[in-house]
């Protein structure tokens, strides 16, 4: 869902530490200049601005729920209404925009169909404990443990299982969290989190805004650091926003970046300073396919800072590649949480049946350590050893760093002006052209022309795809490069 | 809400303390202090009106400069004077206030505390809340744990002690639960055979998230065939989510601004109450029903439209913003069905005050007498507000698979499709599961000839069973041939006839392991009634029907032991 086209929420708010006069005409004057334009370290997002969708019968919160499906429609939907396929609709939509890995469905499907999968027991058929069935929570507990390679093994009665990801966000968001406080996440970040945080919950995000360009002291492009944490915090406070927690999503989506012991230990301690909770979401955790990376879990940790603030979400979607399996689980020594979460579980919860088959297939270490994993991270090698060429070939430069579905490709160079409503036209363009990607907006990143482009499919679907992104863009410098009298598009910039 | 308890506007940080309290202040003193604050508060008030006037009059003006300010240093004095002691007071009687006002989420957030919405459960959750006690969660955090909490504590001891017939003998039956166990073997061989395990890659795939249209379109073929509907229903009105209680709380969040209001019909299923006040911030405003049979009121608990408008306008009044009418048909806990005369005027009355309604028909599978004609909402054949109709189906009671987390809702409203729709992301079901139910529902051979007749069959038994063995402990109790429960009066054996006498029976019930449904936890406004699960099997229902009558005769010994003692006391 992070193919979303996102509405501007609300212009990044006034910056931290320099005088905080736009109110005046002649600041905001200059501020528009984009020359002058200054440093922005955050921003707080308010879903509730600029959603005008005429309704007759909706609330102010139906009407935004109705937005996000009817601009989902536009990229996400329209694919499903012209999804390409090699034989009956060759010049359908490839779909390198949803971060889903269709490289092992064939593993999947043969392991999903044996007979141990199959079992239909009258327990699983009634009302469950909504915490998730004892028997999957005891698997989940010991597949963590032993994954994740927690110092002491991991306890059933901290698992909470539900469907999906999606729903713990908003779980979690509704059980810490007053209506208007917010959360801090790094960004860009996977978007549709704004939504699940606030659908039900009313909780906003709190961007933590990082950059490209490597300054100061940072070592890499992106880099999230406490100083930056401090500053957003700061802001938020200063701005009237009460920040309850930090999310962090590790393996990073839409970076591919993973952060290391020592850092993910200074934002634990930074988030325990300020008594602030901390949702880690590991959903890529076993997609690290850069052995050397040396991924490690937060359950990994010797002692967390704050055991009762620290909540981990994983979930089936991505490592292995079910994102229709709607399975996702939180663990956490907060009881008071667990129970919590557990109390929504009635509206989020999974079949019995389901249960029974992601206990069957975490239990297989076997397969899934000599079958799967070892397949898995040589498909997505290749693929994405593949895609990096193409790009390389290309002359555009890319982020990744080995884990996760996806690169994170810079095509500023592209976009005649360096705005948002460029960023759109040239997805628009990959879309006219049958390729879906994601454009940087969508995860709320704070330089136009940033796309993140999905490689974990099937190899003819991306020769495909990248020959359709290379006539764009090749294309496309040549439209840039025209005087701008030439170019029509302009208005449709409107549309956003 | 009708009934609100003062306590329940307090943030809940205090409400957390008091319920930690072990010791009361020292009443005289508190007392006396309150009554001098009050004085005080009267004095200068009183002053400050004399002062207006004297301002007005622009006379002696020097004079009464010179007496305020005396007046004020006076005050100010008392004042003093009443915190010390109060302070005194607190501290030396009740240790733990000082402490526990440290409590960081006692003040804090002011701009993001809302007043907080007094619900029906709470006012039962005030025990529990007191238990639950973190300085990590959210208010609404806490007020939905203590709700769970209140309403699972015994499901979950049950679940640790369920009975079974060669392992537990001595384990807890449940009839407190609604749920179909009659025809667990027919699905287990159905849901076993061969076509249920399909494997496809879109299966594993995100979804659209409305549902995958294959399953849309058998719901919208099953619903058009078993609901009569005149003429085919539209795929593109189906949603298809994890359950009832994610479609009613979608759509009540679509369809109303945070504290918004819904009437609903009281007594109702309680788990509504827990979705929409807490999750949704939705408020549901009860339309009482009475047991008496009066002149208007041909039946027990019977709705009229009077009914409905009294409610309405008296919530009007007080301001509320009601938005819809939620009807259960057939009811739960009432097990009636509403005649297609009275559902039209219900639709007709919302229709004329804009109301939406919201039809939760999950009971259609359930009405095992034939003779009563059940009537779904889609058969009829000209709604008065279709863009205003919505209906919700699920399988979990006429298929007893409440597992497998499925509801589903027909609207013709297409801006409530889709919103509703987006929030396949938060209920999604998954792809397989999916699958299953569209081969389920096709399967209309094994409907109709295997499943129907036998669940149907089964049911009558079973209902036949427990009515007589109630009929000969001449308890009264209302069932009109559908849902899989008996609404039981046991007014008689309340003495007083209270609310706290109905919970010392249901304990009772409890001590004899046998879990049902008390009517406080369906809102009902007479203490007495008790909701009983029918469609168990029969040795299961026969143990819990001897436990039934045994905790009776014990309640019975209790007050002829009662009533020795007062005798022997005098």
């Amino acid at each position: 869902m992070a193919t979303l086209p996102k509405k501007e929420s609300r212009a990044p708010t006034t910056c931290l530490g320099l005088d905080t006069n736009y109110g005046d005409g002649l600041e905001r004057e200059r501020s528009r200049k984009p020359d002058h334009k200054r440093p922005e370290h955050y921003g707080v997002g308010d879903p509730t601005t600029t959603f005008s969708s005429d309704s007759s019968h909706l609330s102010s919160r139906g009407r935004i729920s109705k937005w996000f499906w009817d601009s989902a429609e536009e990229g996400y939907r329209t694919y499903h209404m012209d999804e390409y396929d090699e034989d009956k609709n060759p010049n359908g939509i490839i779909n390198l925009g949803t971060s889903e890995n269709k490289l092992c469905f064939d593993l999947l499907s043969s392991r999903l169909s044996q007979s141990d999968m199959l079992q239909v027991k009258p327990s699983l058929l009634q009302y469950p404990d909504w915490r998730g069935h004892l028997f999957l929570r005891k698997e989940v507990a010991r597949f963590l443990s032993f994954y994740c390679r927690s110092p002491a093994p991991l306890k059933p009665e901290n698992v909470v299982v539900l469907n999906g990801c999606a729903s713990l966000f908003s779980a979690l968001a509704t059980v810490l969290c007053e209506v208007g406080e917010a959360f801090l996440i790094p960004a860009p970040y996977y978007g549709a989190i704004t939504q699940h945080v606030y659908l039900y919950g009313n909780v906003r995000l709190v961007y933590v805004y990082l950059d490209s360009e490597v300054t100061g002291l940072d070592t890499r492009p992106f880099q999230l650091t406490v100083e930056k944490l401090e500053v957003a915090l700061q802001g938020a406070n200063a701005e009237g926003v009460k920040v309850k927690g930090l999310i962090l999503i590790n393996p990073q989506n839409p970076l591919g970046d993973i952060y290391s012991p020592g850092e993910l230990r200074q934002y634990l301690e930074f988030a325990k300073r300020h008594e602030l909770h901390v949702v880690v979401d590991e959903v890529y955790m076993l997609s690290v396919f850069e052995e050397s990376l040396g991924y490690r879990s937060v359950l990994s940790l010797e002692r967390l800072p704050d055991p009762q603030r620290t909540h981990v979400m994983w979930a089936t979607s991505k490592d292995f590649g079910m994102s229709g399996l709607r399975f996702g689980t939180l663990y956490t020594e907060n009881r008071d949480v667990a129970t919590a979460v557990a109390s929504l579980c009635r509206y989020h919860g999974l079949s019995g049946l389901v249960q029974h088959q992601v206990a069957q297939l975490l239990q297989d270490r076997d397969w899934i350590n000599q079958v799967y994993l070892p397949e898995n991270h040589a498909r997505l090698k290749a693929a994405h050893t593949y895609v990096s060429g193409e790009l390389r070939a290309l002359g555009i430069p890319f982020l990744s760093r080995g884990a996760g579905f996806f690169i994170w490709v810079d095509l500023r160079k592209y976009l005649p002006k360096a705005t948002f409503e460029e960023e759109r036209l040239l997805w628009r363009r990959f879309l006219d052209n049958k390729v879906l990607l994601s454009f940087g907006k969508a995860f709320e990143c704070k330089e136009p022309g940033w796309f993140r482009l999905v490689f974990s499919d099937k190899a003819h679907r991306l020769r495909l795809g990248m020959q359709r992104i290379r006539k764009v863009l090749t294309g496309t410098l040549r439209v840039a490069e025209d005087p701008p009298s030439s170019r029509t598009q302009e208005p449709r910039g409107q549309h956003i | 809400m009708s009934h609100q308890s003062d306590s329940l506007h307090k943030p809940c940080g205090q409400m957390k303390d008091q319920g930690l309290k072990t010791q009361k202040p020292h009443p005289p003193v508190m007392e006396l202090i309150l009554r001098l604050r009050q004085l005080i508060d009267e004095y200068s008030r009183q002053l400050k009106i004399k002062h207006l006037q004297e301002d007005l009059e622009q006379e002696k003006q020097r004079h009464s400069q010179d007496t305020r300010e005396q007046e004020a240093i006076l005050v100010q004095l008392l004042g003093e004077v009443v915190n010390l002691l109060q302070a005194g007071a607190t501290s030396s009687l009740e240790l733990q206030l000082p402490r526990l006002s440290l409590d960081s989420r006692g003040g804090g957030g002011q701009q993001a505390q809302l007043p907080r919405k007094p619900d029906q459960l709470s006012h039962q959750l005030s025990d529990s809340k007191a238990a639950v006690v973190s300085c990590d969660l959210s208010n609404r955090g806490i007020d939905i744990s203590a709700s769970y909490k209140s309403s699972f504590k015994d499901f979950i001891a049950y679940q640790g002690d369920k009975y079974h017939e060669d392992k537990n003998t001595l384990g807890c039956i449940n009839l407190g639960l609604s749920e179909n166990k009659l025809c667990i073997d027919l699905l287990t061989e159905r849901l076993s055979r061969s076509d249920m395990n399909y494997i496809d890659d879109d299966l594993l795939q995100y979804p659209d998230w409305s549902g995958h249209a294959f399953l849309r379109e058998e719901v919208a073929r099953f619903l058009t065939y078993y609901c009569k509907a005149p003429e085919q229903l539209d795929p593109e009105n189906v949603v298809v989510l994890s359950g009832c209680c994610a479609i009613f709380s979608a759509l009540t969040l679509v369809l109303c601004n945070p504290g918004d209001a819904f009437l609903i019909i009281t007594p109702f299923y309680s788990g509504f109450t827990f979705t929409s006040s807490l999750y949704v911030n939705v408020e549901l405003i009860r339309v009482h029903l009475d047991s008496e049979i009066t002149e208007a009121d041909t039946q027990p608990f019977q709705l009229t439209v009077d009914k409905l408008e009294k409610a309405l306008l008296e919530a009007r009044l007080k301001g509320k913003k009601v938005k819809g009418l939620v009807l259960i048909n057939p009811n739960n806990p009432l097990g009636d069905i509403y005649s297609r005369d009275s559902l039209m005027e219900y639709l007709e009355f919302a229709k004329r005050y804009n109301l939406h309604v919201i039809i939760d028909e999950i009971y259609m599978g359930t009405v095992f007498d034939e003779s009563i004609p059940f009537h779904s909402v889609l058969s009829m054949e000209s709604l008065p507000d279709p863009n205003r109709t919505h209906v919700i189906w699920g399988t979990s009671k006429g298929f007893g698979i409440s597992g497998f987390r499925f509801g589903t809702l027909y609207t013709h409203n297409k801006e409530v499709v889709s919103a509703v729709g987006a929030f396949g992301f938060l209920h999604g079901i998954s792809g397989i599961t999916q699958h299953k139910l569209c081969r389920l529902l096709q399967d209309r051979e094994w409907i109709d000839n295997v499943y129907l007749p036998t669940n149907r069959s089964r049911m009558q038994e079973a209902h036949r069973y427990i009515t007589n063995r109630l009929k000969t402990l001449k308890i009264p109790f209302l069932s009109r041939g559908s849902g899989l429960y008996i609404w039981v009066n046991l007014k008689e054996y309340l003495d007083p006839c209270t609310f706290e006498e109905e919970q010392l029976l249901y304990r009772r019930f409890l001590d004899n392991k046998l879990l049902l449904a008390p009517g406080k936890a369906y809102m009902c406004k007479e203490p007495g009634w008790f909701r009983l699960t029918f469609s168990d099997k029969p040795l299961r229902l026969k143990v819990a029907m001897n436990r039934f009558s045994q905790a009776l005769l014990e309640q019975k010994q209790y007050w002829v032991e009662k009533q020795m003692k007062c005798v022997l006391g005098e």
